[in-house]
């Protein structure tokens, strides 16, 4: 099963999947971090006195009913994305990670309690306690966004992670350490993760696109970020104004695409690189 | 494997059976079976008199359908639950009636129940009531109906026009069509709109009523004396059907056009605006942008036709929270004033949708209490020339040159103008503010709490700045005033003077207006004037826009909509809740079906 | 089996009652009045405010001590009482959710069920067949990908406004009263589409890409290759191999249900579809307590009992889960 590096980097260059799917991210990735340089707006500016504009040479994604600038508000909600992405994918696969495991290799007891920790949070309306913090935050930001859906993303990951650790468990090299009398601790960092790896990496992927999905829901229903732009919010506005309606499109369709279009990404990547991590799973 | 699908599916349909089970029938109909099942074999005969047969399916051509009345889904049918009327608009108005209706375009209350009325002298006033008006059961509606619903709000405190009984002392029955109003210090303005507003209910079937069903009952299948009935509900629709023997067609000739009106609750604006431009409503009083588009592709029609588009239904006011510093400086509130680039507002944030207020706020239907003379000496406009000098000259500088302003005692201004999330037009709004005070070197920043956080700082005084516009309509300037420079001061201002301007002298002048007869315009006007030089000398509010009577309508089923245009009904076209008694009934009965076509 | 089963439901039924209470606590520990928020959107004069705040708080049972209140949510609760909405008054909050309930699971169970057995079944298919795996998989991607409210919108853009040929908000035509007829359940049906469909095709989506990873797997493990040296059918060794890659996507099912509610939700929206959701998103913009509880209880009821429906169906799909039960507890 353990590949050599080299090995890896052959078959993951050589993946049509992970090749299609890292090339959208990193296009998007680029457009993020170059895209401030192509713009000299700020999201919320009313840069065109006609109001709605098609797409232009002045104003590439057109403008909002109030003039102000698509691109730029694009942009801007681009970076929103991946921050929630790696923020909220990033907290969620962590916790996945230290519940899941320690409930798959401790077991017993622990793996009582933390099931029903995770049940609960599974059944529990996640929208009710944004509620709460949203209420006493007044004003939301997208920090505090992500770090809400990674607190309530992780019950799914927990649960794989835990199924991962009870089949790791009871190899033999792990009883080995268990046998020259490591600590648990030790054990699950040095023997069960490395050989996880590969899979910690698939799961982080998927909470990633969950959690930029899960972004996009709140932000559409209003329980989103007040101080700060996002594609999810570019639909809200872009809705509650009657954009498709009216027929301009470009203010509805671009933070849809990038959306779509980044979370799809991923999935296929998380794919590819499965296959590049178990090989029997290659393509014949 | 198939079988254990199926087994699985299996579970899930028993799942959804129990779950269906737990649901209420569609359809009630057990009082008649329940009569059969009692009464001997002979009778069962008799039983299924009652059942008339349902309409299931409504004819469009004589159907009108609305929205942009309901809040939300139609949950009581109770006249004096007055926040929720919003849900079920025509409670008043279409089932209950007021005795006057009021029309804010001519300002000119209109008999209605009542045939007339007039102050007889200071503290009496004499009701005469239409002889020949029935209740939809039949029973005549006579003046014990009248003392009885008036004598509610003396009985139960909870009842919104219960502070009336502060300055009425008793109100008789003289024969059946005469009432008696007897005062001390009477508020002739508060009570001028009371007529208009307070629905009168069937003695005969409330008198039995306990304190809880008549504050807050359900009220189902109401009883009214009005041109609409009752007919259906769901939770996104409320439906009414014409009373065929509505007493005004006999009595003054009126009949509304359409059979029924179908009102329709949608969740966004949005959806409301793809029924529109789909021709599903006839008459539409959301707020919808892109109005100027959809008018021009002759979707809908207008009011007016060009811009504003839309009559002006109440003002936008910026409320000062006064009690913070810099806010208690009257210079600093005329500086934001001038700060502020309304315009920007009406074209960008609006699409010139609405128009910019006037400096003291009044509405244009109430234009001739504005005294120009105090509005040209002291009114303001955008001019940010202007607020600096004012900052300026008020000891205002720049000291430690980040481009805004500090205290004349050195402090920073850092200040918030606020809205409640998801109110659109209002979010732009307050951007457009705290961008030009920006510009003005004013700090002020938009900030957008939920509704639930906004009107708690609303209301405890914790906000810095915010936009308000509860007065809506009225029959009288008091209507605004008593929004602006509600008093006395408490820990929750609830409705009114949210920036908690404490000014006696203010204070006296809206008492003084508030008992001063409708009739005694110049008396009124007066007082008016002495509010509005001190409103604009102090500014602890800042009028900013009106709002518009949100209205379109289509021509496809239904024509002969208000307009401005000539020898066309000049109605408020409106379903609101509180507007069918000024104009929207009438504009109903003016309405003319569009013959089919060939 | 026994204690199996009375195990879990012992487990149900803590979990339960932790999120009830976490329920119960959530809408208290929100800033704002309700009544308060109720009443200054009547615009009344100051007197009859401060009269009417005092009885409606007695009314709404806000008057006694917090833990007081508790007691008596749970105590209600067992009544069926779910206290009244605010935002609906004066509805009793169980009859408002009882109304909706209806159109949930008209929506949710054909489009949950559906989209499951259908992606499943065209995942396996479309698994290490070339052509589909190139053409319609990728489809799937963007599909699962894609915001459920977007999906929604476009669906209801282009069929809805561009083409016309379905409705975009309510649950029957504005132009009939429930009853039963051909009419009205077409009208039903018509408007019932869009929004099962938005929902089917999002989560068809996630199935058909689960199963298709899930069934290459299966195919690659040892046994399906022991198998095929025997010289078993290709039909029969893809047959074991669906066999055992349903039972993650069972598990997957139990653990989607949460976002499925929320994908739900904001359909429902979209559509202005009466459901749950629907009813959720005016409770939260209107501070009603009580109809926020009612509806998030339901949810959580519903995802029990689901989850419950699953673990039971999971022990008829895998026998080795029932050896588990007598065995080791793991």
């Amino acid at each position: 099963m353990k590949l050599m590096r080299s090995e890896i980097l052959y078959f993951a260059l050589r993946n049509n999947k992970l090749r299609v799917g890292l090339t959208i991210i990193l296009f998007f990735l680029v457009l993020t971090f170059v895209g401030p340089m192509l713009t000299h707006y700020d999201p919320y500016d009313y840069v065109n006195p006609n109001g709605a504009q098609p797409p232009s040479s002045e104003y590439w994604f057109g403008t909002t009913m109030f003039g102000q600038d698509v691109f730029t508000q694009f942009i801007h909600g681009l970076k929103a994305t991946f921050l929630v992405g790696v923020v909220g994918g990033g907290l969620g696969t962590l916790i996945g990670i230290l519940v899941g495991f320690t409930a798959g290799y401790r077991g017993g007891i622990f793996d009582e309690i933390l099931n029903m920790l995770t049940n609960v949070v599974l059944v529990i309306p996640t929208l009710a306690i944004l509620l709460i913090i949203a209420a006493y935050l007044e004003v939301r930001g997208i920090l505090t966004e992500s770090i809400f859906i990674g607190c309530t993303a992780w019950p799914w990951a927990a649960r794989a992670i835990r199924a991962q650790t009870f089949s790791l468990r009871s190899r033999e090299f792990v009883d080995l350490a268990r046998l020259s009398g490591m600590k648990p601790r030790k054990i699950i960092f040095t023997e069960i993760a490395p050989n996880m790896m590969s899979y910690l990496l698939l799961v982080f992927i998927l909470q990633f696109g969950g959690a930029v999905l899960a972004a996009a829901t709140l932000d559409f229903i209003g329980l989103g970020p007040t101080n700060a732009i996002s594609l999810g919010l570019m639909m809200n506005y872009a809705v509650l104004w009657g954009a498709l309606l009216l027929g301009m499109w470009w203010w509805f369709i671009p933070p849809g695409v990038a959306i779509t279009a980044i979370v799809g990404a991923l999935y296929v990547a998380n794919v590819g690189l499965d296959e590049v991590f178990n090989p029997k799973l290659r393509e014949m | 494997m198939r079988k254990s699908v199926f087994s699985l599916m299996s579970l899930f349909v028993v799942l959804s059976l129990v779950l269906a089970a737990c649901a209420p029938a569609a359809t009630p109909t057990p009082e008649v079976i329940k009569e059969t099942v009692e009464v001997p074999v002979e009778v069962t005969v008799e039983v299924p008199v009652e059942v008339t047969p349902e309409v299931v399916a409504y004819e469009r051509s004589e159907t009108l359908y609305v929205s942009g009345a309901a809040w939300g889904p139609p949950s009581d049918w109770n006249p004096f639950i007055t926040w929720s009327k919003a849900n079920t608009t025509g409670t008043i108005g279409l089932v209950y009636e007021t005795l006057f209706m009021y029309d804010p375009l001519t300002d000119e209350l209109i008999p209605w129940l009542a045939e007339s009325g007039e102050w007889t002298d200071a503290n009496t006033y004499d009701l005469k009531l239409r002889e020949g008006i029935t209740w939809s059961d039949g029973q005549p509606l006579t003046a014990a109906d009248v003392v009885f619903t008036f004598e509610l709000g003396q009985k139960y405190a909870a009842l919104w026009f219960s502070p009336t009984w502060n300055y009425l002392d008793s109100v008789t029955a003289i024969g059946d069509y005469d009432v008696q109003f007897n005062f001390t210090d009477p508020l002739y303005q508060e009570w001028a709109s009371n007529l208009y507003n307070i629905p009168i209910v069937p003695k005969h079937l409330w008198e039995g009523r306990t304190e809880e069903e008549v504050t807050a009952g359900a009220n189902e299948n109401p009883v009214g004396s009005g041109a609409y009935l009752y007919e259906s509900h769901a939770e996104d629709r409320n439906v009414w059907v014409r009373n065929e023997d509505w007493w005004a067609t006999s009595l003054l000739g009126l009949k509304p056009a359409p059979k029924r009106i179908v009102d329709m609750r949608f969740a966004s604006n949005n959806v409301a605006l793809g029924a529109v431009i789909k021709g599903e409503v006839d008459l539409s009083n959301n707020f919808l942008p892109g109005i100027a588009t959809l008018s021009e592709k002759g979707y809908v029609q207008t009011y007016f036709a060009e811009a504003p588009y839309m009559l002006s239904a109440n003002t936008a006011v910026l409320f000062l929270n006064t009690t913070k510093p810099p806010m208690d400086d009257p210079d600093f509130r005329r500086a934001v004033a001038f700060a502020i680039n309304t315009g920007d507002i009406v074209n960008v944030a609006y699409a010139n949708l609405v128009k910019a207020a006037d400096p003291t706020g009044l509405l244009p239907s109430l234009a001739k209490y504005v005294d120009q003379a105090v509005v040209d000496e002291l009114g303001f406009s955008y001019d940010p020339d202007e607020a600096k000098a004012i900052l300026a000259a008020a000891g205002y500088v720049d000291v430690d040159g980040d481009g805004f302003v500090e205290a004349p005692d050195g402090s920073k201004i850092e200040l918030e103008v606020t809205c409640p999330f998801g109110w659109t037009d209002w979010m732009e709004a307050i951007k457009v503010i705290a961008n030009s005070a920006q510009d003005a070197g004013i700090n002020i920043q938009d900030k957008t709490p939920d509704y639930g956080a906004w009107d708690t700082a609303l209301t405890t005084g914790t906000f810095d700045m915010t936009l308000n516009n509860w007065a809506g309509m009225s029959n009288t300037p008091w209507t605004l005033y008593n929004l602006l420079f509600n008093h006395p001061i408490r820990d929750v201002m609830g409705s009114g003077n949210f920036g908690r301007y404490d000014n006696q002298q203010m204070f006296d002048l809206v008492d003084q207006l508030a008992a001063t007869p409708s009739t005694d315009e110049a008396g009124m006007k007066a007082i008016c004037s002495q509010i509005q030089e001190l409103m604009l000398t102090e500014m602890p509010v800042i009028p900013l826009w009106y709002n518009g009577l949100w209205a379109q309508y289509s021509n496809a089923v239904w024509t002969n909509w208000p307009s401005e245009a000539e020898n066309i009904p000049s109605r408020l076209p409106c379903t609101w809740s509180g507007y069918w008694q000024m104009g929207g009934l009438l504009t109903l009965t003016e309405l003319e079906p569009v013959p089919p076509s060939e | 089996m026994r204690r199996y089963f009375g195990r879990k439901l012992l487990i149900y039924i803590l979990t339960f009652f932790l999120a009830v209470t976490i329920d119960w606590l959530i809408p208290r520990f929100m800033p704002g009045n309700p009544v308060q928020t109720m009443l200054s959107r009547a615009a009344l004069r100051a007197e009859a405010v401060e009269v009417m705040y005092g009885y409606y708080t007695r009314a709404f049972g806000l008057d006694v001590p917090i833990w007081q209140q508790y007691l008596n949510f749970w105590n209600a609760l067992f009544h069926g009482d779910l206290g009244t909405s605010v935002y609906m008054f004066p509805q009793p909050v169980t009859k408002v959710i009882m109304r909706a309930v209806p159109y949930d699971i008209f929506l949710l169970l054909p489009a949950i069920l559906l989209s499951w057995y259908a992606g499943n079944h065209f995942g396996a298919f479309a698994a290490r067949t070339k052509w589909l795996d190139n053409t319609i998989l990728p489809v799937g991607y963007i599909l699962t990908a894609t915001p459920y409210m977007w999906l929604g919108i476009l669906l209801a853009w282009v069929f809805g406004i561009v083409l016309g040929v379905f409705p975009i908000a309510g649950a029957y035509s504005f132009a009939l009263r429930p009853h039963l007829s051909w009419t009205f359940i077409r009208s039903v049906l018509h408007h019932w589409f869009l929004p099962f469909a938005s929902l089917f095709l999002v989560m068809f989506g996630g199935w058909a890409i689960g199963m298709r990873n899930m069934i290459i797997y299966e195919l690659e493990a040892d046994y399906s290759h022991y198998l095929e040296a025997l010289g078993a059918p290709r039909r029969l060794v893809r047959k074991y191999a669906f066999r055992n890659a349903i039972l993650p996507q069972i598990t997957g099912l139990a653990l989607q249900l949460g976002v499925i509610a929320a994908g739900a939700l904001v359909t429902e929206v979209v559509f202005s579809y009466p459901g749950i959701g629907y009813l959720i998103l005016a409770a939260i913009q209107n501070q009603d307590y009580f109809l926020i509880q009612g509806c998030f209880l339901f949810i959580i009821i519903g995802v029990l009992l689901a989850n419950f429906a699953i673990d039971i169906a999971y022990v008829i799909v895998d026998p080795r889960t029932r050896l588990g039960m007598t065995g080791e507890a793991a």
